[in-house]
């Protein structure tokens, strides 16, 4: 069935998601875009008797792209053989800043789109003593207009019904300055099919990323014999179009100049303060990691008891045997391992979320930029920086509103190194076994360890910034502009299906890898390519004929181990280990960490013959993985494996190494580069051994 | 006539005109978002040891901030 596609576009921070969210009432997925990579928010509505697939855009200002994000927009709504390219575009908009809405309408229109108007967030006409003629504004717009307020589903019927209307004709308000006729002329004649301004618009960008090379060198010869500059020609239009609508809205719109972002004013004056804002952002950071570190608790207990009792279950209904050894200890151990920190990402990305639609966070960039410039970085590096504190991946992807592509890149960079929720159980054993529970000067010092590990994160992330904002020349020029929209009451609906995407996307993301890493290792482990693995019961038998039957097996188990696949992989990579204080078992959870850092506990639990279902989380259970590590010494020195120097060192490489696959692809993916993918990845990795080493060889 | 100053230099308060911008350099977003020339604006906050300043424009009743390297390109004239 032919469906028609509604494109809502609009300013950021109208309310559009709010009104996407009313309108398809929650009926919608998160893909992307075909050919790139920006993520997509589609939904579908049924009414009029029929299928609707709604796009929600990226929020933007104008149609000419500045970053990544606009450039979605352009397009989406140009290209001719994309196959979500709108029949209808929805443009949105809310009273106090309807002006530069009908500027972005009216580039809409201009480029052949049939597009109506929806004025959101009516509920604030009043409180801002703004009156609208709306007749004389469907007059100026020639198109119909729809009052809508997204919160409470006012007027969200009749906008859909709306769907089906058909915009007619439309007399264009903007006309191309007669200074560019020549060149604009010369650009039709490679565009015959294209509207004029389309023609234009493709002149007065830089780089149209979907127009063949050959075309793009055409338009940049015309461009250059013509001494055209895009970005003047783009503000060119900008102004004649402000000019316009500003000649026009004092007819339709009426504003009474009272006070209407004083609340906005009052709250900034003490949010923005030079020196209060600083103490509340701070504050409200360490009231997100106590809240990250307590309120979790006692709901990942629960998890873990709930994962504890299904592995139980388990073990006690399926049959004995290695697939359900796989199973049990492999799959729902590794993914229990998994869920089991969902608490902590939903407290985090509710926090950012509610600093999000608060429009606090915009708050944050403001403070924040001036600190983050020496670093190459930018204001609104902050976001994907704060959320990397759970988790790389929607982190790295949250960097696309940055409009310079130096600042991006570095943002994606370094966002890795910030501590996210995965290093956290194996920095809590590794703690446990290498630092004393002691106290000094009254701090608990494994507490203390702790925060170093996080403070390290911090320094990884700014030092190698600050590193690579040395080396990486600058293609464009940086500058910063945002909005800071004025408060508002988040909207609950919004920010719950904000968080539930974000974690939803983690578990699955990191589910696969984990069941595929669970396979792969218990693969590895179980078959061997020589004679020792099949006979280790006989070889075992004839070396220590004393043991008893559960030593006998403990020690069977062992000995397979190490000459199973795995066991040759961890002998093999030994020789690399060995200066940073590591044997080959702990090499092995190495390896694996590469899949992911976080299957590290569960494989040093296989590798140290307990089966790996061990949990972190629980006291008794933690002692005996605790004990075991404890009571394992290192094949090569003699000395305990986890001593203080192999500690620190392994707790540093943790800290730096790029141990992530779905952080490597989601980076490839949002770089569009394998060499910055494959540079970050050496470049972390590298730091981590070169520190490990040093740590080592210093302490040992 | 009145005295011309750059963006940055106006005070916290401070109503002015831009009069100019005064470098190529500067994207079109700017204009976009209300720096062009002839829209009325007030400064309202300024981060600390030079760090982005936060200005109201008046005619698009909205809050941008924009860093002190930029604002020193843009001419004011000060209407209060």
């Amino acid at each position: 069935m032919e469906q028609t596609v509604i494109a809502l576009l609009g300013n950021p921070n109208v309310g559009k998601t709010s009104l996407f969210n009313r309108l398809t009432k929650l009926h919608q997925k998160v893909g992307n875009y075909p050919g790139i990579t920006v993520e997509k928010r589609e939904g579908t509505v049924q009414a009029n008797g029929k299928n609707y697939r709604l796009i929600d855009l990226p929020g933007t200002y104008t149609l000419f792209p500045s970053s990544l994000d606009e450039e979605v927009v352009f397009r989406t709504l140009t290209e001719k053989d994309n196959s979500i390219k709108p029949q209808l575009t929805v443009v949105v908009t809310e009273p106090s800043t309807i002006k530069r809405g009908i500027v972005l309408y009216q580039q809409a229109r201009d480029l052949g789109l049939p597009a109506i108007f929806v004025v959101n967030m009516m509920d604030e006409v009043q409180s801002k003593g703004i009156e609208i003629d709306f007749e004389r504004l469907e007059t100026y717009l020639q198109t119909k207009v729809y009052q809508t307020n997204a919160r409470n589903g006012k007027g969200i019927s009749r906008l859909i019904e709306a769907f089906e209307q058909q915009p007619g004709f439309y007399r264009s308000t903007f006309e191309v300055p007669s200074s560019y006729h020549a060149a604009l002329q010369e650009a039709k004649a490679l565009f015959p099919l294209a509207t004029e301004y389309l023609t234009w618009q493709f002149l007065a960008q830089e780089q149209v990323s979907y127009l063949t090379p050959e075309i793009q060198d055409q338009l940049a010869a015309i461009r250059a014999r013509h001494q055209l500059v895009p970005a003047a020609m783009q503000k060119e239009e900008t102004l004649i179009r402000h000019q316009e609508v500003e000649r026009n809205i004092p007819l339709i719109l009426k504003q009474s100049d009272s006070n209407h972002s004083n609340t906005t004013y009052r709250i900034d004056r003490l949010l923005l303060h030079p020196f209060f804002g600083y103490v509340i952002f701070f504050g409200l950071l360490f009231l997100i990691f106590q809240a990250i570190f307590s309120w979790s608790g006692p709901l990942m207990d629960w998890i873990d008891q709930i994962f504890g009792d299904l592995t139980a279950y388990l073990e006690a209904t399926l049959p004995e045997g290695p697939l359900s050894a796989l199973f049990t200890e492999g799959i729902v151990a590794g993914i229990g391992g998994i869920v089991i920190f969902l608490p902590q990402i939903v407290v985090l990305f509710l926090f950012l979320s509610l600093m999000e639609e608060s429009g606090y966070m915009s708050r944050v960039v403001f403070l924040m930029d001036r600190w983050l410039r020496p670093f190459g970085l930018n204001g609104k590096s902050v976001i994907p920086l704060m959320s990397g504190a759970a988790c790389a991946i929607p982190a790295v992807m949250s960097a696309r509103n940055i409009e310079n592509p130096k600042e991006r890149l570095l943002t994606i960079l370094v966002t890795p190194f910030m501590t996210c929720s995965a290093r956290l159980p194996i920095y809590v054993v590794l703690i446990g076994l290498v630092i004393p529970e002691q106290y000094f000067l009254g701090f608990n010092l494994q507490g203390i360890a702790l925060f170093v590990m996080y403070l390290l994160g911090i320094i990884g992330a700014l030092g190698s910034a600050w590193l690579l904002n040395k080396v990486i020349k600058s293609v464009r020029s940086t500058f910063l502009i945002f909005e800071l929209p004025t408060y508002k009451t988040p909207d609950w609906k919004n920010m719950l299906l904000t968080v539930w995407e974000k974690a939803s996307g983690f578990l699955f993301q990191a589910g696969k890898i984990i069941l595929m890493i669970s396979i792969i290792l218990w693969v590895l482990g179980s078959f061997g390519p020589t004679r020792e693995f099949y006979q280790a019961e006989e070889i075992v038998q004839q070396n220590y004929p004393e043991l008893n039957t559960e030593q006998l097996e403990n020690h069977v188990a062992s000995y397979q181990l190490e000459h199973s696949f795995l066991g040759y992989l961890g002998q093999g990579i030994e020789p690399f280990v060995r200066p940073l204080g590591y044997d080959w078992k702990m090499g092995i959870g190495l390896i694996s960490s590469f899949a992911a850092r976080e299957v590290f506990v569960g494989t040093m639990a296989v590798v140290y013959s307990m089966g790996g279902d061990v949990d972190v989380d629980d006291d008794n259970e933690k002692n005996t993985l605790l004990a075991q590590m404890r009571a394992e010494i290192n094949a090569n020195t003699g000395e305990p494996a986890y001593n203080l120097a192999s500690g620190v060192s392994l707790l540093l490489f943790y800290a730096f190494a790029m141990q992530c696959m779905a952080t490597i692809a989601i980076v490839r993916k949002e770089t569009g580069s394998w060499k910055w993918t494959a540079i970050q990845t050496l470049f972390m990795t590298g730091l981590a051994y070169v520190v490990a080493l040093l740590a080592y060889q210093i302490l040992k | 006539m009145q005295e011309e100053q750059r963006l940055h230099e106006l005070d916290i308060g401070e109503i002015a005109t831009i009069r100019e911008i005064q470098s190529a350099q500067l994207p079109a977003k700017f204009f976009e978002l209300g720096f062009f020339p002839g829209s009325k604006i007030q400064i309202k906050h300024k981060a600390p040891f030079n760090g982005p300043i936060c200005v109201s424009i008046l005619d698009n009743n909205a809050l941008v901030a924009i860093r002190r390297t930029e604002a020193q390109h843009i001419t004011t004239t000060s209407l209060s």
